[in-house]
């Protein structure tokens, strides 16, 4: 009885899908014969390159070959933008880049501006990494305990993730300058006379590390807020019933278990920071001076802003900063390899 | 060694009951098994013992000190969990440790606890692997360790063997025992394999919708259970329930009709009286085939599972009762197949209509 009131369930279904079929079979139909030999022809292989040709084409056309004319800029002289009206300088742009008395003072370098951003990089980097991944761990540590409204908060904390860099640079630069809301706030509050958050060198390098840990911190806090879930509640208890110190528990249970998320935060992170561009060129114009200019924002001004546009060395210093980023990314897989197999044991 | 006291236990989540005054006095040295269906309470229970959590209202005493608010580590207690809860990142060795260096306990006597427990559970050769690395048989092995090497005044074992496979689980259950023989410390063990606790317990408590239906030794539970619930979850195949009612209530028998025809219980029914609907449970293991001549109840085969040692038979009377029978032996039944069923009056069990037992 059942079976025969499926039966009549299924039959518009099937021939539904039996309609849908036919222009489907009519195109196998037609390509199955040069299809098939040309199997014979290439073989197995051939035909799996030859299904890979349209995303080797988007790849291709979209990173390998500005890749390639980046590099081959890299070579060339000139403030001229079209390749046919550049001279080839071959490794002149690395060389002045590289051309240095002494590499911890960038007065001392050819290309200073180079210097002096790749320090500022590199301070921000450090500074910036360490800090987010502390704040993004308290925030996973407070998210992931039985708190009123937890929804609400992990909602409030992944929010700015939405929003575009350049609307939080906007943001922040509303609140931060001379007669923005913080200043306003102190004044009506405490009587503090307003301050330019901005233009002072430290406030502005805090400024821009803060925001950007701000923008970015509920990206980083989710992914070690699902390690953290993911770490079994027998184990805690096992440790209490071991009579385990909360700290103790801390550094020998939860955060061995959340290294993998850790090792992912810091390397995702490493490689967004060495990016930096959006939210501190908007908040704070790489000023005051050069204080808060970073590699990006030089390799842009080099480009395509400055006065004394030179596209060549732009190309040069974002190859070194390519190269960079390809070390964070195989130090970044390595480590994936590593967990996975980590896993497996 | 340590005596366990519960007293008027009840433990709640917001309005929702779990556990409902729980008495319960567990001796020194006794292996105490709780055993109810899913959800029943008894791994809550277990928890209360183990204070990783608090009764709502009761007491809990150990060697009659109240522990109600003493934390779990300060309890003198050891617990082995369903999944191991062995710390993944950890060797054995760390693992075995780990609970000692929170005692701060010096690193010779550790090592001397953790030599005599791996002997004990033969767990030497890997002593360096991660829980990862080791089979389940040997992960249960080493959770047991780690409760070993406490040397805790009494086991809490929270369904240990859930996770094996079935052969394991029989060789592990007759290491379990042979352990509490050697170490004569209290334990207490979650099950819902009643078979576990009948092969495992000095004393079972049947626990069900958070209360305790009975307490005793396991053949107490056998053969005078308490109720319907507890006659029907202890004992594999269930026990068979046929609806009866009582004929005649003497000081030495009581007479029951069933199934078409009238027994003689050679007891007395408490508070039974005579026209009283019964519910007479009869286990399968004494039920067998009537022999030529021999009076018995006519019942139709429907299934006929051969077993090799023994046979196993669902059957239905003439009257509608299903009865499922536990021969011993081999037999050539068919299913369709019509045979008479015979049994022992005095292996009948009586219980009224709310499920208590009568006789």
């Amino acid at each position: 009885m059942s079976n025969r009131h499926e039966g009549k369930e299924a039959l518009p279904a099937s021939r539904l899908s039996g309609l849908m079929m036919v222009p489907v079979k009519a195109v196998m139909q037609v390509v199955d014969v040069p299809l098939r030999a040309w199997q014979r022809l290439t073989g197995l292989t051939g035909m799996a390159s030859f299904f890979l040709l349209p995303n080797m084409a988007v790849f291709g056309i979209f990173v390998l070959v500005p890749f390639v004319i980046n590099f081959v800029y890299s070579m060339t002289g000139g403030s001229e933008i079209f390749l046919a009206q550049r001279f080839y300088v071959g490794a002149a742009q690395y060389r002045d880049i590289f051309d240095c008395r002494s590499y911890l003072d960038p007065s001392s370098c050819v290309e200073d501006g180079f210097w002096v951003s790749a320090r500022n990089t590199a301070l921000f980097v450090v500074v910036q990494v360490t800090l987010m991944i502390l704040v993004a761990l308290i925030t996973a540590l407070v998210l992931n305990r039985e708190i009123i409204g937890r929804s609400f908060w992990r909602a409030v904390f992944f929010f700015p993730v939405l929003l575009s860099p350049v609307v939080v640079g906007l943001i922040w630069r509303w609140i931060l300058q001379r007669q923005g809301l913080l200043n306003l706030v102190l004044y009506d509050l405490f009587g503090f006379e307003p301050y330019s958050w901005l233009t002072d060198r430290n406030a502005a390098f805090a400024a821009a590390v803060g925001v950007t840990i701000w923008a970015r911190v509920g990206f980083f806090a989710l992914i070690l807020l699902a390690g953290l879930q993911a770490i079994p509640k027998d184990l805690y208890e096992a440790a209490e019933m071991d009579g385990t110190r909360r700290t103790r528990v801390f550094f020998r249970i939860t955060l061995p278990l959340l290294m993998p998320n850790l090792i992912v935060v810091l390397v995702l992170g490493l490689i967004r920071s060495v990016q930096v561009f959006d939210e501190a060129y908007v908040l704070t114009g790489g000023g005051p001076g050069t204080s808060t200019m970073y590699l990006t924002q030089y390799i842009y001004e080099k480009g395509f802003a400055s006065d004394l546009r030179d596209p060549g060395l732009a190309a040069a210093a974002s190859i070194l900063m390519g190269a960079v980023l390809v070390v964070l990314t195989l130090v970044q897989m390595a480590a994936s390899r590593r967990n996975e197999k980590q896993g497996e044991r | 060694m340590s005596r366990i006291t519960l007293e008027k236990v009840c433990k709640s989540y917001g309005a929702h009951g779990v556990l409902h005054d729980i008495d319960l006095d567990i001796e020194d040295g006794e292996f105490v098994v709780f055993v109810g269906p899913s959800g029943c309470g008894k791994s809550t229970l277990l928890r209360q013992i183990a204070g990783l959590d608090r009764p709502t209202s009761g007491d809990i005493r150990i060697d009659g000190k109240l522990v109600n608010s003493v934390p779990a580590a300060d309890r003198g207690l050891a617990m082995v969990f369903q999944s191991y809860a062995l710390y993944p990142h950890m060797s054995v060795r760390q693992n075995l440790a780990f609970g000692l260096e929170n005692a701060r306990m010096p690193r010779a006597e550790i090592d001397k606890r953790i030599a005599e427990a791996a002997r004990m559970l033969e767990i030497g050769d890997y002593l360096g692997r991660r829980p990862g690395q080791l089979s389940g048989g040997q992960r249960q092995r080493v959770a047991i360790g780690r409760a070993i090497v406490r040397n805790p005044t009494a086991f809490l074992l929270d369904e240990p063997l859930s996770n094996l496979d079935a052969e394991l689980r029989i060789s592990m259950r007759a290491e379990l025992s042979a352990l509490h023989d050697r170490l004569k410390t209290t334990m207490i063990y979650v099950t819902h394999d009643q078979i576990e606790a009948m092969t495992l317990a000095s004393r079972i408590v049947v626990l069900r919708k958070g209360r305790v239906e009975q307490v005793g030794t396991p053949l107490d539970l056998y053969n005078r259970p308490a109720n319907r619930f507890v006659a029907g979850f202890i004992g594999a195949p269930s026990m068979n329930f046929v609806k009866g009612s009582v004929v005649e209530v003497g000081e030495a028998a009581t007479s029951v009709s069933l199934m078409g025809t009238t027994v003689a219980l050679p007891r007395p029914a408490a508070g039974a009286v005579a026209g009283q609907t019964v519910s007479v449970g009869l286990r399968p293991q004494h039920i067998s085939l009537a022999g030529d001549g021999e009076a018995g109840v006519p019942v139709e085969v429907a299934l006929v599972e051969a077993l090799g040692s023994e046979t196993v038979i669902h059957s239905r009377t003439a009257t509608g009762e299903r009865l499922q029978a536990v021969l011993a032996g081999q037999h050539a039944l068919r299913t369709g197949e019509n045979v008479r069923l015979s049994f022992a009056p005095d292996d009948l069990h009586l219980f009224d209509e709310g499920g208590l037992r009568l006789a």
